[in-house]
């Protein structure tokens, strides 16, 4: 079968839901309107994070996407009729991934700029410079995939919504909140966190803006070589 | 011409046989009606014919092809499955174009299809809005869209309403007289009687029989004959003497085994009994089952351990 049809179906599916709309919404409007907070106050030190510190409340929403676009499969027998369609599963799995990547994708570079521009009109002269303010903007869109495409190939594997959001939830808070200020080293590695070295313009840990990125790109690949395992090797 | 061919198959879940060495066929022009109890197997052996579980040993083909293998297999073969698949925030018209889609079929189908099933008028409002018949037509579409020459139906009658169960009944016989294999599963003998010219009983994943409804009805069971006359005592008389296995009802009628109208119509002339009804009772497809899980049960009763 070829791939197109696939991408365009599982493209249809995922617009027609309201509660994916709605999340990618969220993605922007949560990103902006904590980075703007963040960025008035003017505690944070970073001062390309101080821009960008909305990125962990929008990233939740991008999680939401990302595990909702595929758990919707995990009900009522969705996956059955899906997969009576396109028996190809590896190929169905592919084009549902890249279903999900590209609005995220596509939101979150327009979040990252709107974000920086709300910054620099907020912060002035004490904000972060125009390449480096472009390079978190981009670096934000390229995360906020990667977390939804993280979502999206953990959902595959636990074959629910619920029990994704309730792992991945707790663990971004926690983790990211708690443990990651207090410790560097292996916490640093983890995806979030990981991710998030671009969105910073001092990083003091083993990880730079990039091979932050792609450390975050290897825990999602992970996921969704996971799901795509799972998917191949269980009944549906 | 396409037919549905399983062949030894055999699906194990933990040790449990669902599916025990399974082989039949569905040819295209009839109506197979695929009946058992609940857990005989039945939504298991739809799904390894669609290739959505692995079996544990044995084929399932269509045309002679793996389902697997097939190109755009909506434009092959549909399938009803589940009357939940289709998403309740999503409208029935969108549940239909994304299919289409990912199956290059044309898009003047998912018009056709609703038109079909009379879910046109809804088309647009959210599929959480429906009720079940209403989940089950839109099942219905979505296996009718890609115009397929195999159908495979679970069960699609639980939730219509009688006027939906008449609908079905047509609708399923239109499909076999376009040339179709239709493959239908149902629980409910009466209702399958109506609509298939050909029977795959299965129990406990096994097969009991494979067979053209009526035949399968005569080989079980013998016709018999409803009598009713104002000489109860004669008739009764005769039929004993003739050999027959008569029984009276408690409304005064009697009901012949074993017999056919001719030879007892004729009987009672000659003897000169006065009758004042005669009919010829065809077994039902019901009671043929009754009468052969009845025989499998004695057939395959095991000593209980203690």
């Amino acid at each position: 079968m070829p791939f197109a049809p696939v991408l365009h179906a599982e493209w249809i599916k995922i617009r027609t839901l309201r509660p994916l709309v709605g999340s990618l919404a969220a993605v922007l409007v949560a990103t902006v309107a904590f980075s703007a907070l963040a960025s008035a106050d003017a505690e944070e030190t970073d001062p390309l994070y101080s821009v960008f510190f909305g990125v962990s409340f929008g990233q939740i929403a991008a999680i939401a996407f990302g595990t909702t676009a595929v758990a919707s499969e995990f009900r009522g027998g969705a996956l059955r009729l899906t997969l009576a369609a396109v028996p190809d599963r590896r190929r169905w799995f592919a084009a549902k991934a890249t279903a999900v990547a590209l609005p995220v994708l596509a939101t979150g570079l327009g979040t990252g700029l709107v974000t920086l521009l709300v910054g620099k009109a907020v912060l002035g002269d004490s904000g972060p410079n125009w390449t480096e303010g472009l390079r978190g903007a981009v670096g934000c869109g390229v995360h906020l995939t990667l977390m939804a495409l993280f979502a999206a190939g953990l959902t595959a594997v636990l074959r629910s919504g619920v029990a994704t959001l309730s792992v991945l939830i707790p663990f971004l808070l926690i983790v990211s909140f708690v443990i990651g200020d207090m410790s560097s080293g292996v916490a640093d590695l983890l995806p979030d966190r990981a991710g998030q070295v671009v969105l910073h313009s001092a990083h003091d840990g083993a990880l730079g803006p990039w091979s932050g990125l792609a450390v975050a790109a290897l825990w999602s690949a992970a996921a969704l070589s996971a799901g795509a395992w799972s998917l191949c090797r269980r009944d549906a | 011409m396409t037919s549905i061919d399983v062949r030894d198959l055999t699906k194990e879940y933990g040790g449990r046989r669902a599916v025990d060495r399974l082989t039949f066929g569905v040819r295209p022009g009839h109506v197979t009606g695929f009946l058992g109890p609940n857990g005989a197997g039945k939504s298991t052996t739809m799904r390894l014919v669609l290739g959505l579980d692995r079996p544990t040993s044995g084929t399932a083909t269509i045309g002679g092809r793996a389902y697997t293998e097939l190109r755009d297999p909506l434009r092959r073969v549909g399938a009803l499955l589940d009357a939940g698949a289709a998403h309740g925030s999503r409208s029935a018209r969108d549940h239909l174009r994304a299919l289409a889609v990912s199956n290059r079929i044309p898009a003047h189908r998912v018009d056709t299809v609703l038109e079909r099933t009379g879910l046109a008028a809804v088309a647009r409002r959210r599929v959480r809005t429906f009720s079940l018949g209403m989940r089950q037509r839109l099942g219905i579409a979505a296996a009718l869209l890609g115009d397929p020459e195999v159908v495979l139906l679970d069960e699609p009658a639980n939730g219509l309403d009688p006027e939906g169960i008449v609908w079905i009944r047509t609708l399923l016989r239109d499909l076999a007289a376009q040339g179709r294999a239709v493959l239908v599963s149902s629980h409910l003998m009466n209702e399958t009687a109506a609509f298939a010219d050909h029977l795959v009983i299965v129990g406990r994943g096994r097969l009991l029989a494979d067979a053209p409804v009526r035949e399968f009805i005569h080989a079980r069971l013998r016709p018999r004959v409803r009598i009713r006359t104002t000489d109860p005592a004669a008739l009764g008389g005769l039929l004993t003497r003739h050999g027959h296995d008569a029984s009276q009802d408690a409304d005064g009628t009697w009901t012949v085994r074993h017999a056919r109208v001719d030879d007892i119509g004729r009987l009672v002339a000659r003897a000169g009994v006065p009758v004042l009804e005669l009919t010829a009772q065809e077994a039902t497809l019901e009671e043929a089952y009754l009468d052969l899980t009845a025989a499998e049960a004695e057939f395959t009763a095991q000593p209980q351990e203690a």
